[in-house]
């Protein structure tokens, strides 16, 4: 199939937004939006190989569904011309300490991008980062998600899609809305945890090589011809590291603890869910 | 690999799956096109998306809700709570893991 090569001005482009969002569109307009959705193959391709440079796993969407596009046209005031996110792609995660990493590299290779944190302010409850990276004057959105935003994402699309489309906006049913909010908060609280327990668990880790360092040491001036007051003084910093040691450890152990309760109170919440579908499964029948 | 994918959203469900090589993107874009077009005479309204992955597993960890139905979803998310150990954890190196 032959696409057009012409160049198109922005003015048409915001008429087919246009005509898209009035559902008046014709077949030639989705040939037309199919062109320009290409013109964005190059931008997306350099973004794509620099994300795989940083040994990022991401699945590339090489341009939006005509679906989205309209939808979106519709949902906000935004003209076609001016969506940022036509071609994009997503990257997962597995923790939030990873995330800021990643987001850290985008940040320096791809100078002056927008970065959207919604990790403090989500919408409706969705968690992640967006970079939004202009190469040769196009957009291409970079999603970097976590695991667990991505597993909340993924609930909150796919009940959109088959219990009630308003759900990613805050609406649909309430048993489906409370769970979303609660377990939206809940990775937040969770993740929190998780960003905590880096710097804990590195600083044990830090005290751990320190520990190691100066049980060699001592060892060899104790196998030295010590006064026994040296001796006794040496042994006495030993025991106090040791001391130290095990609070660190006691403390690891209490901040993975918490961890295992928050994600047990959202293993609680999805069972709910689970019960509560099998439930609205049974009614429709 | 690219990924075509028409997806009925109401239902919930792939209607089309393809897979192209990333030596025939432009193949893949023209089947996209074709198939909107298609869709557009008959008067549906499905999703038709073109996604690229390292491989078809790559593309269930980031897209599973083109995959899995919401029930499945849901067993799978209380899965990885089965050891009672959080998941991810800290310093787990791998990329595009689901927790």
């Amino acid at each position: 199939m032959k696409m057009c090569k012409m160049a198109v001005s922005k003015t048409q482009i915001d008429r087919l937004g246009d005509r898209l969002k009035g559902g008046s569109h014709s077949e030639s307009d989705l040939r037309l939006l199919e062109d320009y959705r290409r013109s964005f193959g190059e931008a997306y391709k350099a973004v794509v190989r620099t994300i795989r440079q940083r040994e990022g796993s991401p699945t590339g969407r090489l341009a939006k569904s005509t679906r989205s596009i309209v939808e979106k046209l519709r949902r906000e005031s935004i003209r076609l011309s001016q969506m940022q996110d036509i071609a994009g792609c997503r990257v997962v995660v597995a923790n939030i300490v990873e995330q800021e990493q990643f987001v850290a590299y985008l940040r320096t290779d791809f100078p002056g991008a927008s970065v959207i944190d919604r990790r403090d302010n989500p919408s409706y409850g969705y968690r992640a980062v967006h970079i939004i990276a202009m190469i040769s004057g196009k957009p291409v959105e970079i999603q970097v998600r976590t695991a667990l935003q991505h597993l909340w994402a993924d609930l909150s699309e796919k009940s959109s899609d088959v219990l009630d489309p308003t759900i990613k906006y805050g609406g649909g049913p309430d048993e489906w809305r409370d769970f979303l909010t609660k377990s939206s908060e809940s990775v937040a609280a969770y993740e929190k945890v998780e960003k905590a327990t880096s710097i804990v668990v590195a600083a044990y880790e830090a005290m751990v090589t320190a520990h190691e360092e100066f049980k060699t040491g001592t060892a060899e001036l104790l196998e030295d011809d010590l006064p026994d007051h040296e001796v006794q003084k040496i042994r006495g910093e030993l025991g106090e590291w040791t001391r130290k040691m095990e609070r660190a450890e006691q403390e690891v152990q209490e901040i993975r603890g918490k961890m295992v309760r928050l994600w047990n109170v959202n293993a609680d919440r999805l069972n709910k869910m689970i019960s509560w579908l099998d439930k609205l499964k049974g009614q429709k029948q | 690999m690219i990924f075509l994918i028409e997806y009925n959203r109401s239902e919930g469900r792939i209607v089309t799956f393809r897979d192209f090589d990333d030596s025939q993107r432009r193949e893949a874009e023209d089947s996209r096109l074709e198939i909107e077009l298609d869709l557009k005479r008959k008067g549906l309204d499905h999703e038709v998306v073109l996604l690229e992955a390292a491989s078809k597993d790559a593309l269930h960890v980031t897209h599973e809700r083109y995959f899995a139905d919401l029930r499945q979803m849901l067993e799978s998310a209380v899965k990885t709570n089965g050891t009672g150990v959080p998941r991810p954890t800290i310093g787990d190196a791998s990329k595009c893991e689901r927790a």
